[in-house]
Parts: C-alpha cells; sequence; structure tokens
C-alpha cells in the first residue's frame, strides 16, 4: 500500500502540495460524512441500549436480568441455541464439502435453495411450522393423538430457529473451500490417507477459522431471532419465551427499562460477536 | 449420462453428503415452504384473489416496497462511501468502525427496534428535535424506513469493499496521467468497477428489508391503511385464526422473494463468470 | 514396477483429453511425457495414479488388472505442480503424513517415523527445515519437500506433474540434475510431465511426445530428437525453420516432386552462412545478429522476400566468418532440409552431400 501512494505523488510534483492538501480535505469530508452517517445508524442505538438499561440505577438493571422468567427466558435462549448451531454446523460442513469438493449439475440451483432463509421473511419462517404442526396444521391431529407439542412449546422455537439459521455455515464455508480446491485433499489420498483421514487431517485444519466465523453468527442469530419465534412460540411467559420474546413483552408494558436491562444482554452478545469475529478474520489473514 | 457411469470420484463422500445436504433441505426448507403454498391452495381462486387484493394488503404491500427501497437506496449511497472510507483511507480508529459496520448482523433486531423507538419517538434523543420542527420519525413510514436503513446498511458496505479492495490502484493512476480529473477517475474507471457489487449490496439490502418484522414493529406504530407492513398483516391474519389468509398473503411475499433471490444469484453468478474471462 | 496403458481413453464432458493411448513403461525406466499445454499429458499422467476414471482401455502395474483400483491401491507416489504441500503441518508433519495416515497394525512406531522423515529430509538436502511452514520455504525448496513427501510411503511408481515449471531458470536446471540423481539411486519407475523439450531431452531415458490426446513417438532422446517421425515431433523438439515456397525451391532446386504448399524444415544450426557463393548456396541479407553466451544466431532473410530465418553457429565459427552486421550479404546453404509426406508416410531428409536422391528413415 505504501509503494503505491508514493507512486501516486510522484508525478505531479509541481503541484504536489496544494493537489495533496486539497486531498486531504476531500478525505477528511468524507471520512466526517461516513462517520457521522454510521454514528446515527449505529453508534446511538447502541448507546441508547445501555443508556436506558442504568437509567435508574444499577439496582434495577440486575433486577430485571434476575427476576425468574428473565432467568428462564436466558435458559430457553441458550438451550435453543445449543441444538440449533450445532445441527447447522454439521449440515454447513457436510453441504459445502459435497458443493465444493466435487462439480455436478445443478450446482447453482442448490446453492440458490439453501439461500432461501436469507430471502424469506422469518414470519413465514415462522408460520410455515404452525401450518405443519398447530392444532389446524397438517399433522396436528396426529400429534394431538400422541399428546406431542411443537407448536407454542420448545420443539418449535427450535425448529424455527434451525430454518432462519441454516445458510450460515455453509455459506462461510464454502468460497473458502471452493478457493482451496481440492489438491491437497488429492495429494492426502495419494499418500495413503482414506476419506475421514482426509476430511479430519487436512480439509479441517484449513477451514477451521472460517468455520468458526460461521458458527459465531449462526448462534448470534440463534440467540437473537425474534420474527420466527414470536409466530410459533405462543408468548407463554417462564415457558416459551426467549430472551427477545421477554424484551418485547417487558416493552410493550411499558416496563422499558426492564426490557432495556435484557436488551442489554442481547446487545452485550453482539459486541463479543463482533469482537470475535474480527479475531478470527485478523487470525485467518494471518495464514 | 453414459459416460458418467464410469467416472469415479477420488475424493470420497460425495453420495453421502450430497444425499444428507438434500434431505435435510427438503426436512427443515423445502416440505414446510411446500405446505404454505398448498395452505394458500386451499381456498377458492376467488378468496385467494380477494385476500390478497384487500384494500388493507395493497396498503402494505405498497408500504413495505416503499420503504423497503429507499432504504436500499440509502444503503447503496451510504455503503459505497463506507466501503470506499475503509478501503482508501487511513484513519484513528479504523478498524473499530469496520467491526460495527456488522452491527446490523448481530444485534438481534428487536433490540434494534427497541433502541431506534426510543431514540426516534418524540422525546427521544434526536426524535425532539425533529419534533421542535413538526416533524415526527417514530410511527410513520420514516421510522420504518430507518429501521430498514439499519438492518440493510452492511450488505452494501461488504459486497463493496472487497471489489474495492482488488481494484488495481494502475487503472486510476493511467487515468490520471491520461488527463482524467478525480471526479472523472471515479466515474469512468471506480464506478464500472464497483457498479455490479453495489447493485448486489443493494439487491441484498433490498430483500432483507422486504420481509424485516423484528427491528420495525417497533417502531412502525401499525396503524392498518398507513404504517402496517406486510409481515405484521400476516401475524394478524394468523392471531385471528385466518390461516388461509396468512398462507396467501405469505405466498405472494414468498414468491417475491424468491424471484429476487434468483435474480441476485443469477446476477452474482454472472459477474462472477465475467470475471473469470478476464 | 512396471506399467502397460492399452487403448486408455478419457473425455472432459464433450473434449477428448486422451485418445487411444498406448504405452509400455518398464520398470525402473525415467519417462517424460512431452507435448503442449491441452496434450493429455497432465492427464494422462492422472490416468496412471488413479486421480481420474479412464472412459476406455486398461492400465496394468506389472501386468495385472489396475484400471478399477482406487489411488490408494496404486502406491503411486504423486508429486503435484504446485506442490500441494499441506500448509497447516510442518515440513517433518507432512512427510510423515503418509507413514501415519496407515492402518495402526501397518504404522511404524514413532521413532521409526523420526528417523525414516531425517532419512528423506537428508537425501533432499533439507534436514535443517524440519520445522518450517511451507509458507517459508521457497519454490524449490517446496519441490524438494514435496518429493520427499511422495518418497516417504516408498512407492513403486513415481508421478511427477510439471515438476520444475513454476521455478525460474537456474533452480531448474539444478533441480533437474538433482532428480535423475535421485532416480540413479532409488531406481523408481518415474513418470513427469513436461512441456519443455530441453527438460525432457535431459532427463529423461524414454519421451513420449504427445499432442492432441494422442501419442505422437515414443523413444530415447536421442531417436526422437534425430529421427522424428512428423512434423510436429521435429518442430516441439527445437528451434526450426520452416521454408514455404519459392525459397524452398530454390534451396532443393534438385529435387522435382515437391508438391505445392509443401513445407520443408531445417534447424538453425544446420544453415551454413558464407561470405562468398559456393554451390547453389542463396543471397541473403542479414537482418540482426545476436549473441547468447557461446551461440551466435543470425537473423536473415533471402534477397527480394520477406520470409525470415535463423542460422545458429558457435563463436569460433562466427569468428571465422569475419565480422557480420545488418544489412551484410551473406550465402545461406541449407544442409539438412526435412520434408514429411502427409500423415502416414515415412520423412524425406534432403541432405546437401547429397541431394539427388531422397534419404529415407
Amino acid at each position: 500500500m505504501i509503494g503505491k501512494e508514493t507512486t501516486i505523488i510522484h508525478f505531479n510534483v509541481s503541484s504536489a502540495k496544494k493537489a495533496s492538501r486539497h486531498g486531504a480535505i476531500k478525505k477528511w469530508l468524507l471520512i466526517a460524512i461516513a462517520l457521522a452517517f454510521l454514528g446515527l445508524f449505529i453508534v446511538v442505538p447502541l448507546l441508547a441500549v445501555f443508556s436506558e438499561a442504568l437509567s435508574k440505577g444499577m439496582e434495577l438493571y440486575v433486577a430485571a436480568l434476575t427476576e425468574p422468567e428473565a432467568l428462564s427466558a436466558i435458559k430457553l435462549t441458550l438451550l435453543t441455541a445449543a441444538i440449533a448451531v450445532p445441527i447447522n454446523t454439521i449440515f454447513g460442513v457436510i453441504a459445502a464439502w459435497g458443493i465444493a469438493k466435487f462439480d455436478f449439475k445443478g450446482k447453482n440451483i442448490l446453492i440458490t435453495l439453501i439461500d432461501i432463509p436469507f430471502a424469506v421473511s422469518p414470519v413465514i419462517a415462522g408460520l410455515v411450522f404452525v401450518l405443519l404442526f398447530g392444532s389446524q396444521g397438517v399433522l396436528g391431529a396426529f400429534l394431538e393423538a400422541y399428546n406431542l407439542k411443537i407448536i407454542f412449546a420448545v420443539p418449535g422455537i427450535v425448529l424455527a430457529t434451525i430454518f432462519v439459521t441454516f445458510p450460515f455455515v455453509v455459506r462461510e464455508l464454502l468460497p473458502i473451500m471452493q478457493d482451496q480446491g481440492t489438491e491437497e485433499e488429492q495429494a492426502a489420498i495419494t499418500l495413503g490417507a482414506n476419506g475421514w483421514q482426509t476430511f479430519f487431517r487436512i480439509t479441517l485444519p484449513n477451514i477451521k477459522w472460517g468455520l468458526l466465523y460461521g458458527v459465531i453468527l449462526c448462534n448470534a442469530r440463534a440467540m437473537g431471532e425474534f420474527g420466527a419465534v414470536s409466530v410459533v412460540s405462543g408468548h407463554i411467559r417462564g415457558l416459551t419465551n426467549t430472551i427477545p420474546l421477554h424484551v418485547e413483552i417487558l416493552y410493550n408494558e411499558y416496563n422499558f427499562t426492564a426490557a432495556f436491562a435484557v436488551a442489554s444482554l442481547l446487545a452485550l452478545l453482539a459486541l463479543i460477536t463482533l469482537v470475535l469475529k474480527s479475531i478470527v478474520e485478523y487470525k485467518s489473514q494471518k495464514h | 449420462m453414459s459416460t458418467k457411469r464410469k467416472q469415479r470420484r477420488v475424493l470420497p463422500g460425495f453420495g453421502l453428503s450430497m444425499g444428507y445436504t438434500i434431505v435435510y433441505l427438503s426436512l427443515i426448507i423445502l416440505i414446510p415452504l411446500a405446505v404454505l403454498v398448498l395452505k394458500a391452495s386451499t381456498l377458492s381462486l376467488a378468496d385467494f384473489w380477494q385476500t390478497i387484493t384487500d384494500k388493507r394488503v395493497v396498503a402494505s404491500y405498497k408500504l413495505t416496497l416503499y420503504t423497503s427501497l429507499l432504504a436500499a437506496i440509502v444503503n447503496a449511497v451510504f455503503g459505497t462511501l463506507i466501503a470506499w472510507i475503509l478501503v482508501r483511507y487511513k484513519f484513528f480508529g479504523k478498524r473499530i468502525i469496520d467491526a460495527l459496520v456488522d452491527l446490523p448482523f448481530a444485534l438481534p433486531t428487536a433490540v434494534a427496534g427497541i433502541a431506534l423507538t426510543t431514540i426516534y419517538s418524540p422525546n427521544g434523543w434526536i426524535g425532539q428535535y425533529f419534533e421542535s420542527l413538526g416533524i415526527k420519525i417514530a410511527y410513520t413510514p420514516v421510522g420504518i424506513m430507518i429501521a430498514l436503513t439499519f438492518i440493510g446498511l452492511p450488505f452494501v458496505v461488504r459486497s463493496v469493499q472487497p471489489v474495492l479492495q482488488e481494484l488495481d490502484h494502475q487503472y486510476e493512476e493511467a487515468a490520471s496521467t491520461l488527463g482524467a480529473g478525480s471526479v472523472q477517475i471515479f466515474v469512468k474507471i471506480i464506478l464500472p468497477a464497483i457498479f455490479p457489487a453495489i447493485i448486489t449490496g443493494f439487491a441484498l439490502a433490498f430483500a432483507r428489508a422486504l420481509g424485516e418484522y423484528g427491528s420495525v414493529v417497533f417502531i412502525s406504530g401499525n396503524m392498518p391503511m398507513k404504517t402496517e407492513i406486510v409481515p405484521l398483516l400476516i401475524i394478524t391474519k394468523l392471531e385471528q385464526y385466518n390461516y388461509g389468509g396468512a398462507a396467501a398473503i405469505a405466498t405472494v411475499m414468498l414468491g417475491f422473494s424468491f424471484i429476487l433471490l434468483f435474480l441476485i444469484n443469477f446476477w452474482q453468478w454472472r459477474t462472477a463468470k465475467k470475471h473469470q474471462v478476464t | 514396477m512396471g506399467i502397460s496403458i492399452l487403448d486408455v481413453s478419457k473425455r472432459f464432458g464433450s473434449y477428448p483429453a486422451v485418445k487411444n493411448v498406448e504405452l509400455e513403461i518398464p520398470t525402473g525406466d525415467f519417462v517424460a511425457l512431452l507435448g503442449p499445454s491441452g496434450s493429455g499429458k497432465t492427464t494422462l499422467l492422472r490416468l496412471i495414479a488413479g486421480l481420474e476414471g479412464t472412459d476406455s482401455g486398461k492400465i496394468l502395474f506389472n501386468g495385472v488388472d489396475y484400471t478399477n483400483k482406487t489411488v490408494k491401491d496404486r502406491k503411486v507416489g504423486f508429486v503435484f505442480q504446485h506442490y500441494a504441500l499441506f500448509r497447516h503441518m510442518t515440513i517433518f508433519e507432512n512427510i510423515a503424513f503418509g507413514l501415519k495416515v496407515r492402518p495402526r497394525k501397518f504404522r511404524p512406531s514413532k521413532s521409526e517415523i523420526k528417523e525414516k522423515v531425517f532419512n528423506l529430509l537428508k537425501l533432499v538436502q533439507l534436514e535443517q527445515l524440519a520445522d518450517r511452514y511451507p509458507s517459508q520455504l521457497s519454490g524449490g525448496q517446496r519441490q524438494r519437500i514435496a518429493l520427499a513427501r511422495a518418497l516417504a510411503v516408498e512407492p513403486e511408481v513415481l508421478l511427477l506433474d510439471e515438476p520444475f515449471g513454476a521455478l525460474d531458470a537456474k533452480v531448474r536446471q539444478e533441480l533437474r540434475h538433482w532428480l535423475r540423481e535421485i532416480h540413479q539411486k532409488l531406481n523408481i519407475t518415474t513418470v513427469f510431465v513436461t512441456h519443455d523439450q530441453e527438460e525432457a531431452l535431459e532427463m529423461a531415458d524414454t519421451i513420449v511426445v504427445m499432442n492432441k490426446g494422442m501419442v505422437e513417438q515414443i523413444g530415447s532422446p536421442e531417436e526422437v530428437y534425430q529421427h522424428p517421425v512428423n512434423a510436429f515431433v521435429y518442430s516441439f523438439l527445437g528451434r526450426v525453420n520452416e521454408l514455404k515456397g519459392s525459397t524452398l525451391s530454390e534451396s532443393t532446386d534438385r529435387i522435382t516432386d515437391l508438391a505445392d504448399g509443401t513445407v520443408g524444415y531445417i534447424r538453425p544450426h544446420e544453415i551454413l552462412l558464407n561470405k562468398f557463393q559456393q554451390g547453389d548456396s542463396l543471397p541473403v541479407e542479414v537482418s540482426h545478429v545476436h549473441t547468447v553466451g557461446a551461440v551466435v544466431r543470425i537473423e536473415f532473410k533471402p534477397l527480394d522476400t520477406e520470409e525470415f530465418y535463423g542460422a545458429e553457429m558457435d563463436i569460433e565459427k562466427y569468428k571465422e566468418l569475419g565480422s557480420v552486421k545488418k544489412g551484410n550479404i551473406l550465402y545461406a546453404e541449407f544442409k539438412n532440409i526435412v520434408v514429411f509426406g502427409k500423415e502416414t508416410e515415412t520423412p524425406h531428409v534432403l541432405t546437401d552431400t547429397n541431394r539427388l536422391s531422397a534419404a529415407i528413415h
């Protein structure tokens, strides 16, 4: 980068001073506009969350987080992520292997189908499971006969979360795996490695940072999903409320401080996600 | 096919991974979506038509479309600007800014929703100044647009940034030795190179905005005919146990999302192919 | 191990990469697959390794049909063009990989692996690099590690895809010599792919010249160079001048059966240049003279034509000729014009000393 900048400065030596001052004004003007936009749209909302959360003091903040309903919401969110993230991670790795390492017809269509949850409204993601498993749904009578409850219960929340977080890991892995090609795997095979050895010793170490990044994003979305979960949950306090749903209830009850206190947990999670992401990016660039 | 029969694949696991991928994809995504369309088709054609062309529904289509479009345009402009300063300039705190761009991806939509509502409500941090000018933001289409701008911002930045990074300085240098000014260089050299990426980011932001629920529902006020977005209408139908109606509106939205998705992927696939040639 | 390739074909989609190739490689042979890019040489190498499946034909190892055996069963050592070193492993781990992935029953102990890896590192003269990562090595070092890794599993066949393609000229020269030495020491049947005729001529015992998926000629370096079977082989192995039309008929005026469009070939060092007319030599105008080491190249065109030719002579001969400058008129004698008949016909070589009858190989 430095080399390139010096070459720009090289020609135009005579008017260089004037040009560089003009360039500096332009540069800082553009930076100022961009930062103002980012400040308004990103930083201010983030600050607002913490400021509102702590506006009535630390005591109320802690109380909002430790009341039983909040704790049960936290538990349910952790449980949901603990199921959805590993399932989608395993799927992501397997699907990325099949798509990236082999040539076949219809690859682009398959990738597009995997992208569907990115394009579909989360509300629709919830709705499809209500139509499938709800009491009026296709399998409703069957489930009722066996006394199984999916909608307005934990399984529905997990299913909706799996739906919306479905593409995260695959989409993160695909470009990395496609970029790396198959030569190292072929070399391993010629050296006598079997399929599993090739995967665990060659492929997996090469994609580990991308995989970690995908898992982090998948987790962030799984814990924060609102629309899809809201449709299937039924908002039963202490039973089927995740953290985002609990935030909504508190907010709609005009209990703003508590709502923001609980929301600050999610904002913290988002910040941790961003830090992890930066670390992963830094590590993977180093390799 | 006859030549394929003998073709052996060197790396193992193709059949297994494809089989698993397709089964899992079908179970989680394709079959549930098919059920949705199936449910919509249980309505008679007249009922279906009436549901999706109901005045209130049409108003929500219009609102969703134009707020999403405006938000995506704002993002296309500012997203490109942000990508530009992140790639071309050095300044203090750049790494933090770069990381913060992804906040809308990481921050749960409900949190974004209540935060934006609080800021832009008539007595909020920013809302109060607009209120004194007689402008309302929260509970109006402007508020919806702000929420949609928030959630769509990373798409344009992250599409344009890598392309800008790979753009060789030599083109600009060549142009400037040929006497082009900085505006000319931007319009004639840089913009054409990053334009496909801007379009991709714009389309992704637009698609995301169309289906967005969490961040909008708090700030929109949800007044029928005025500030009611399509996803909310689906939930309303659902809460009235009108499953057919919900499915019908959702099917229309789904069709729209599908078309957009295929256009985006086709566009990306085509740009990638074009790049391979050069 | 001896390899027999019997009528093997391979297509990629509608593109025929290898067509009906027949090839017999005896044990211990050092074979070069030589051809331009797209000639199918790499595909043939990958077919031998089992990295591609054949569409038709058979591949035998020591007379046993291996056509449908997996890569693993073939026990070949394969060195990839870009080395394909495992980037997350050290050099030691790279070389040890083939031993470590063996089933427990056949896996050597840790100390045995260590000993073996260091023996191989000694063989490739890079013992000091055991703990480095591939990204910290130069191209030539990576190439040697890739070879050591392939040799670790004690293959009976060693296959190398463009082994020196990505290296600079000096390193390439060193490694050629070194690979030859290793082959002599270990005496493993070795097949390598190259598009560089010099590399093939210098290293191989047998050269297989390939073009458009087919084998054009198989023979020792001397055979293919001295007695090429067709125009493709002749022009692919070394610098060549093409003689067409009037220049050809003037320089071979005593041959009567030259059809229209016949092309004659001659190597630059087979053109003699003199300051004075001798016999039926052709007057030519010098357009460029340049010295490359001990060789002088002179470009010229016959008078009244716009066709350029190149002649080569060593510097001693050039001194005998006296100083030559652009624009000088010299007389060119074409000593060894080769004319190839259509397709299957054997080539005629028109020798200067005996132009009256075409010598036939």
